[in-house]
């Protein structure tokens, strides 16, 4: 399969306007570190946008960075972080999960839209894109949003760019909010909770104004991973997380405070800087179900659903099914590994998950396996109809990433 | 009236009698306005210079009914304008001589509320206080809060993607959403979201956020609620001059400090305040500004502290900080009355919207000033520095001959200012029909051709709100046609692996 590499905007323009021309549907890659994530797609010929890598601005008192699409998202994080500022959705590195070695472009990071722990409080990568440049299936560069935090002029694209995997258009540049980093961090841990008594407690501690910026459950089946971060924590017993950030003073003071509104379900133990900040990345990178753990060859399921009904989903998904979930988000984020089915156990799953008023997305799995099932959840018909419509007026000949979201149109 | 509209379908007003008929068979009783004294409250919305009645006002009460509306006008090929309280500062609900004014007021029900997945679930006509209200007593409110929020309504919040004084810390609406059940124009009733923080495939909510009424008309909005923060104070901070106090807004930003709310007001704009609600805020300061923080007691004392060393830093001359609700809200007082206040000053006022990259800030308001002095109007400045919203409020007389289109003249120079500084031509009122011929100022005929097919695959025919937001409108299918350039070249001078 041929890869173009493009060197700028004008370059992915010239490759999309040939391929429209030449009817050869085109994969978009970065850095190619997720793209073993969805349906598997009709494509002809490769458009790598690494190239494109630069940053173009960066203004810290702005709050905004303006980057090339394929710029590498370790570098920009690096960036940022000399100036004490982060990406406050804190984006999901995929690269443990999937066993692929790298995190990737910051394109990548916003067509897959994986947000990490602190999206309870800080939004998703659809709220921090603030403007893109892209290359529609038109073959037309187009912008859209802005520079600055506050903007509503014209209809909002960013936000169907975010987690559109690539099918709606080609982002060349974005601009993105950046945030001051949290000075200190404490997590409040609490030991041997059942699912159902954690979502509880995490409800609580999100219903309470400590601010928490993030929650999530391990039960006790997630330790059988020795990952580092994780291993000393719970020692084959379910553990409860919670996390404050800010300045000492107020984090001191909080966690004080939600220690007492929990005691209910525990006595906390806290968890400080350093081993808060590592134990949260183990979380967002769903570590206990990495590809090179004992888990790494069952199917993982991203379940995404109404908060306080994720204990109860989730328990009897892992009963049913024979496999293992963590919680985060509070219990509206559900990470499964289930044992390995033909189809994943997608009809068991869905099922389930319908009924909860959720979606899930097979993040991990084989080509065979995601050949036959839905990777991404089917919708109810008539948005199902207008999310096709939406795709079809950026790109109409369904040149960019065919099929990549919809199982059957990939040909 | 400067701004064209689409031209009147004469088929259609000749049919009037019957639409209103066939309109009453599916509304019944008040639900239909016919009568001209009765439409009158609805020929205009915030954007009080543009006035137009519309052919007939229709008050649903159900989804069923609005999409029943929504079906017939679209087979008999009918123009609809939703409206949800009128509110809109750029004239989004202004009527349109042929179209049906599709009122949501009577959707005025909470439907749900869920502490546990902290979310409300209302209709449209509810206004954005009301939902801070129904859950108070439990200690929530819901973020978003525009000037307007004792009157708006939380639809036309979700139509225009309000913001407000907190925006800065909370967000937009856009963040606080999470879910709608919206009626497209062909009738069909389609739920979007829900309860969950994501929404399945694309983020179609994401894309109705904001869209100014011309994607559907939402029925039900599931939004986001928030605990409210232990404790707020306010510091306010005047400077003897304008870049002084932009410098200030930057290094707190600087600092890693993001406030509740952080407002700038000019000299006329103090003057005017401190003139109608005697807040106490110094008269001989260039630019004031007020700096709210919030959370915990002890956070919020010791980032007073951190921003009181800044100001000064910064040459502050004067530094009042709030030591009780009542103070606090005494600072708020002036400038959440600044627009009333200005409306005593002159007889008529423009507010303007744009936003601009925070460090600009000193470089536009010379430019305003130097625009004032051309247009031989005055000018009062107000700004929500934090995130670089800057609401030059220009006064005039109406019933001066001229004087209004010069306003509006000096207001577009204003907003182009913005985007030649790298901002945007709105910042939370919205495009509608006031900033709607400057949309080329910002976007090239692609950027909104891009838009306008979005447009497309939500209402084909384009009967949902026509002549706001775009000024050139175009059919979707000249607008779907794919430009094959080139034949079935193979790709032409691009480095291959």
């Amino acid at each position: 399969m041929e890869t173009l590499r493009v060197r700028d905007a004008k370059d992915v323009e010239q490759v999309v306007r040939a391929a429209v021309a030449s009817e050869q549907p085109l994969e978009i890659i970065g850095h190619g570190s997720k793209r073993g994530i969805g349906q598997r797609m009709a494509t002809n010929a490769v458009l790598d946008l690494s190239a494109l890598n630069a940053v173009t601005s960066y203004e810290p008192n702005e709050l905004i960075i303006t980057v090339q699409a394929g710029a590498p998202l370790a570098d920009v994080k690096s960036l940022i972080d000399s100036k004490n500022q982060q990406f406050a959705f804190d984006p999901m590195d995929t690269a443990p999960l999937l066993g692929t070695p790298d995190i990737g472009t910051v394109g990548g990071m916003i067509g897959a839209g994986l947000a990490g722990p602190r999206r309870i409080k800080a939004g998703g990568a659809r709220d921090h894109l603030l403007g893109a440049h892209a290359v529609s299936g038109f073959g037309d560069s187009f912008k859209t949003g802005g520079k600055v935090v506050k903007n509503v002029t014209g209809y909002d694209l960013c936000k169907l760019l975010a987690g559109s995997w690539g099918t709606l258009a080609v982002m060349t540049e974005v601009t993105l909010k950046v945030m001051p980093r949290p000075e200190s961090e404490r997590t409040l841990l609490l030991r041997g909770l059942d699912d159902i008594t954690a979502n509880k407690a995490m409800t609580a501690a999100l219903g309470s104004p400590f601010d928490v910026s993030g929650a999530a459950h391990l039960p006790g089946s997630a330790f059988r991973t020795a990952s580092s971060a994780l291993a000393g924590l719970g020692a084959g017993q379910a553990v409860t997380l919670l996390r404050l950030e800010g300045i000492g003073a107020s984090v001191t003071h909080r966690a004080a405070s939600l220690t007492a509104l929990i005691a209910p379900f525990g006595a906390a133990e806290p968890l400080e800087d350093d081993a808060s900040a590592a134990v949260w990345n183990s979380i967002r990178d769903v570590l206990p179900f990495a590809a090179s753990g004992p888990l790494g060859a069952w199917p993982v399921w991203r379940i995404v659903c109404p908060p306080a009904s994720g204990g109860a989903l989730g328990q009897a998904l892992a009963r049913e099914s024979g496999g293992d979930v963590i919680y985060d988000w509070g219990g509206g984020l559900i990470w499964a590994a289930l044992p390995p089915k033909p189809d994943a156990q997608a009809a068991l799953l869905r099922q389930r998950v319908d009924a909860a008023g959720g979606h899930a997305t097979l993040i991990r799995a084989s080509d065979e396996v995601r050949r036959h099932i839905d990777v991404f959840h089917p919708q109810a018909a008539g948005v199902a109809a207008l999310g096709e419509r939406v795709r079809a007026s950026f790109d109409p000949k369904n040149i960019l990433n065919r099929g990549r979201m919809a199982r059957g149109t990939a040909t | 009236m400067a701004i064209m509209m689409p031209a009147s379908d004469q088929a259609v007003l000749d049919r009037r009698d019957a639409i209103v008929a066939a309109l009453r068979a599916i509304v019944p009783g008040e639900g239909v306005i016919d009568t001209p004294a009765e439409m009158l409250p609805y020929e205009s919305d915030g954007l009080m210079a543009y006035r137009q009645p519309p052919m007939v006002v229709v008050l649903p009460d159900t989804t069923e009914q609005v999409s029943k509306v929504l079906k017939y006008c679209s087979e008999q090929g009918i123009k609809v304008v939703p409206r949800g309280s009128g509110t809109s500062l750029s004239g989004g609900a202004l009527p349109l001589a042929d179209g049906v004014l599709l009122g949501l007021g009577k959707f005025k029900r909470i439907r749900e509320i869920d502490f546990d997945n902290r979310v409300v679930v209302t209709e449209p006509g509810v206004t954005n206080l009301a939902i801070s209200q129904a859950v108070a007593h439990a200690g929530f409110y819901y973020a978003p809060d525009p000037s307007s929020q004792i009157a708006c309504s939380i639809g036309g919040n979700v139509a225009e993607n309000s913001g407000g004084v907190h925006c800065l810390k909370y967000g937009m609406t856009t963040n606080n959403v999470l879910g709608c059940e919206i009626v497209l124009m062909s009738g069909e009733i389609l739920r979007i979201g829900g309860k969950s923080a994501e929404n399945a495939g694309y983020d179609l909510m994401g894309i109705i956020t904001g869209s100014e009424g011309l994607l559907g008309v939402i029925t039900e909005i599931t939004v986001r609620i928030l605990q409210k923060p232990e404790t707020a104070r306010a510091l306010m901070v005047g400077f003897a001059e304008v870049e002084a106090a932009g410098e200030c807004v930057a290094r707190i930003i600087g600092a890693g400090i993001i406030p509740g709310g952080m407002e700038m007001m000019d000299k006329p704009a103090i003057h005017a305040a401190e003139a109608f609600v005697h807040a106490g805020y110094p008269l001989d300061v260039e630019a004031l500004l007020i700096i709210e923080l919030d959370g915990p007691s002890i956070e919020v004392d010791e980032l007073i502290k951190r921003v009181e060393a800044i100001a000064q830093g910064c040459g502050s001359v004067t530094c009042q900080i709030s030591t009780s609700e009542t103070e606090r809200n005494l600072f708020w007082a002036g400038r959440k009355a600044a627009f009333p206040a200005v409306g005593r000053i002159s007889p008529d006022y423009l507010c303007m919207d744009g936003t601009i990259p925070r460090g600009a800030l000193p470089k536009a308001l010379t430019r305003i000033r130097e625009l004032s002095e051309k247009y031989g109007l005055g000018v009062a400045n107000v700004f929500h520095a934090g995130d670089g919203n800057l609401h030059p409020l220009i006064l005039y007389d109406a019933n001066k001959p001229g004087e209004m289109d010069r306003a509006e003249a000096f207001g577009a120079d204003i907003l182009r200012c913005c985007v030649e500084l790298g901002g945007v031509l709105t910042g939370e009122h919205g495009v509608g029909v006031e900033k709607r011929d400057l949309m080329p100022e910002m976007f090239s005929e692609i950027d909104l051709n891009q838009q306008q097919r979005l447009k497309c695959a939500f209402d084909a025919q384009g009967l949902l709100n026509p002549g706001k937001v775009f000024p050139t409108l175009h059919r979707c299918a000249e607008l779907g046609r794919v430009h094959v350039h080139g034949g079935k070249l193979a790709f032409p001078d691009i480095p291959r692996f």
